[in-house]
């Protein structure tokens, strides 16, 4: 119970820099400069050539005929690892390994590094250390990585600034519609607003619909604001240290993750602290400087002796540590959309939900859509809001952003998780040896080509 | 008793599925082979793939006929492979005398055997048992790797590459020995029939106990 | 049917009933049997994920604050240090721009 795949994604697959060898050195096809390319490849001696990945790639990323080795084109591949966490045979792999960057780092007694602790590590990092899937691990999760020498941001306090943020940035493209439909002002994008967390969907939009750009939110993902924050309120108000001297890691159920972390723009900090009156003269850096994944963490605190399962539980070392029912629920298909709604709603209408649970954006149904009828406590008037939920790009987006192409989309809100079942099946995630995150219909594969 | 009276060995129904197993697991065992070793280029592997998979369906339906229309063989077959004597045991302690024979060219004497020697009665077990196994995860594999849970389809595989591996080994060592016993292949592949003379000797035993002989008409 | 060219044959009722029926039984059992474990173990096969999901819905329950905007922190950041949602902090630091990689796979 709880054993993990962990030898399909170990081996000397993958540079010890994070940001290393493998980065694009200049802009090509699908990559800008400082990305990373490539994260997941797969083994061709492991690789009996089954289909089965192909069957879970959102964007027809993996070649290979039935039969023989299958190969992942790096410009298609979202990265978002699906076909990493399905393959019987463990072939797929991570080429990216930051465990021995952060190892270092941790023992860096000049550096204070910081853990962005996603919401869906902390319901399957124990299965790692032999506790059943879904054990809430949070304090002891804290107890073990405090214990590695990790100070905690914990990531849905990032969260709850994402509500703030892109929940604002709703209710202005929701008025701006509302007054008039004229053509969106500077900064208020059109309807329906599609969330930006998660990145193999960012990426899939910048690949396949570039004209959905202006429909996604322009807020960041929790883990970025998270590394922004970190590296400049964090490290001036809460831990007192230079912010070149803060390291990042996220720590996250996802593979893409580490794409994300590596796009060149995302040096926000070194921008803000440079430019404010230049009290920063140093070389930029990056608002996220690594990605471990669960099982990356997992390996980790193994390697330091650190028993998650027997440590004795944290409540976390600082107020960085803190954060809202609504911000954890994000690792969950529905959670982000949950959570926004809870904000929504006591914004317009004044006062909070009641109840705060909305089942109908919860569950493991491809497509979740609902309509909230609030009434503005400002004018009185009645505004519905239409929003649908979808997870499992690969089965379920078609028909969504067909609509909205063409101009027929009810929503004014859609969140949009690449995993099935959300964050907690991303592709970082522990392999279940009694799961599969197959929710479609149960129908024979038999590849033939 | 006349020494050349000739016994059916192998009646129709049982020869016509041999026809079928060999037809198909050859080329499952060679093509098993290929994919293991990953033995060409990738047209080339997709191809190989195709004929296992087809072979594969043909040793499924090819089998579930013969269940069908030859039950009562089948519950011979399972009866007769699946019963353990001593002297199974003291055959194996001189493997059948058949190292002897071919490396030391001397005659050694083995217990009274059935209709199937110990060896024969574990090929027997191993290829029903094996074959089953085969059969269902090879199912398992092609149709359903992408929603079994992941240590089942992980096990799937595993037991397909042990087991096929296994049975190809095996499968040489009866292929070897059903051509050196000329007449039992010749009763397999052509008419049924073996001579009294060399079943008194091979299995007496099965003489002795379960055979009829036909009245004269 | 014509002469056959064969003296001997095998005894057709050597099977008993109690044997026939034991075999039978054995082979329902061991297809029957594993054939119903796989498919439990398959419609089983998202338990794993609806515990994850619940972990993080019972994490939502015990908490003390459940909306974003009552977390504390959240207003101390704001207060400190952001302003509000938008703001010139919160653009520069909280958002950010996207490109068409779509002639990457033309």
């Amino acid at each position: 119970m709880g054993s993990s795949r962990l030898e399909y994604t170990l081996g000397n697959h993958g540079s010890e820099n994070f940001r290393g060898d493998d980065i694009m050195e200049s802009a090509t096809k699908s990559f800008q400069k400082g990305e990373i390319p490539g994260i997941i490849a797969i083994d061709e001696a492991t690789c009996k050539g089954c289909d089965s990945c192909k069957r879970h790639c959102p964007t027809g990323a993996i070649t290979g005929m039935f039969g023989a080795v299958h190969r992942i084109d790096a410009d298609r591949c979202i990265n978002c690892g699906q076909c990493l966490v399905s393959c019987p045979f463990g072939a797929p792999f991570e080429t990216v390994d930051a465990v021995e960057t952060v190892l270092t780092r941790l023992n860096n007694k000049d550096v204070a590094v910081v853990g962005i602790i996603a919401p869906a590590v902390r319901v399957a990092i124990g299965e790692e250390f032999g506790l059943p899937a879904g054990t809430l691990a949070t304090a002891r999760m804290y107890g073990a990585m405090e214990k590695a020498g990790f100070k905690i941001l914990d990531n849905n306090l990032a969260a709850d600034l994402t509500i703030m943020e892109e929940g604002t940035e709703l209710l202005h493209r929701i008025q701006g519609e509302l007054s008039g439909g004229e053509a969106p002002e500077e900064g208020h994008g059109p309807l329906p607003q599609f969330t930006s967390c998660c990145p193999a969907w960012v990426r899939y939009v910048e690949l396949n619909h570039p004209a959905l750009i202006p429909h996604l939110s322009s807020a960041k993902s929790p883990q970025q604001m998270a590394g922004a924050l970190a590296k400049t309120y964090g490290a001036q108000k809460i831990w007192g240290v230079e912010p070149g001297k803060v390291f990042t890691v996220g720590i996250m159920p996802c593979t893409a993750k580490k794409f994300e972390a590596s796009r060149p723009e995302f040096i926000s900090a070194y921008h803000h602290l440079a430019a404010g009156g230049g009290t920063y003269s140093g070389e930029a850096f990056p608002d996220v400087d690594a990605v471990l994944t669960t099982r990356d963490l997992a390996r980790l605190l193994k390697k330091m002796g650190i028993d998650l399962a027997k440590e004795p539980g944290s409540a976390g070392d600082s107020v960085m540590a803190e954060y809202s029912g609504a911000g954890t629920i994000f690792g969950n298909t529905g959670g982000v959309m949950e959570a926004a709604l809870r904000t929504v709603h006591a914004v317009i209408t004044g006062t909070e939900m009641e109840p705060l649970e909305y089942r109908d954006v919860r569950g493991l149904k491809g497509v979740k859509s609902a309509s909230v009828n609030l009434i503005d406590a400002k004018t009185g008037k009645a505004l519905q809001v239409n929003v649908a939920v979808v997870h499992g790009l690969k089965e379920n987006i078609g028909a969504i952003v067909d609509e909205v192409l063409s101009g027929r989309s009810p929503y004014h809100f859609i969140e949009v998780m690449n995993c099935p079942g959300g964050c907690i099946n991303g592709g970082g995630q522990p392999v279940h040896p009694e799961g599969s995150g197959w929710m479609s219909a149960i129908a024979p594969l038999f590849a033939w080509r | 008793m006349d020494d050349h009276a000739l016994i059916l060995k192998h009646p129709l129904r049982v020869r016509m599925f041999h026809y079928i197993l060999v037809i198909s697991f050859l080329p499952l065992a060679l093509t098993g082979l290929a994919l293991f070793f990953k033995a060409f280029d990738e047209p080339a592997m997709n191809l190989v793939m195709r004929i296992h998979v087809v072979a594969g369906v043909v040793l499924t339906l090819g089998s579930l006929g013969f269940f069908v229309i030859a039950y009562d063989r089948v519950v011979l077959f399972i009866r007769r492979s699946f019963a353990v004597t001593v002297n199974d045991v003291k055959w194996f302690a001189v493997l059948g005398g058949y190292p002897q024979k071919f490396l030391l060219r001397k005659k050694v004497a083995v217990p009274p055997m059935g209709k199937y020697n110990s060896g024969q009665k574990l090929f027997g077990a191993c290829m029903l048992t094996g074959g089953a196994l085969l059969i269902a995860t090879g199912w398992g594999l092609w149709g359903f790797p992408h929603l079994l849970p992941h240590g089942m389809a992980h096990a799937f595989g595993e037991i397909h590459l042990i087991l096929g591996l296994f049975l190809t080994l095996f499968l040489c060592v009866h292929v070897f020995l059903g051509i050196y016993m000329f007449h039992d292949f010749k009763a397999m592949f052509l008419h049924g029939r073996i001579p009294y003379a060399e079943a008194r000797e091979a299995a007496p035993l099965w003489v002795e106990n379960e055979l009829v002989a036909l009245r004269k008409e | 049917m014509g002469k056959k060219d064969y003296q001997y044959m095998e005894n057709p009722f050597q099977v008993t009933r109690r044997e026939f029926l034991s075999i039978t039984g054995a082979i329902a059992a061991f297809t029957a049997l594993p054939a119903v474990w796989v498919r439990s173990r398959v419609t089983k096969r998202n338990n794993y994920l609806r515990a994850r999901a619940a972990g993080l819905y019972l994490d939502d329950r015990n908490a003390k604050i459940r909306v974003s905007h009552g977390n504390p922190v959240v207003t101390k950041i704001y207060d400190e240090f952001a302003h509000a949602p938008l703001s010139e902090i919160s653009e520069a630091l909280f958002h950010t721009r996207y490109i068409n990689r779509s002639k990457g796979i033309a």
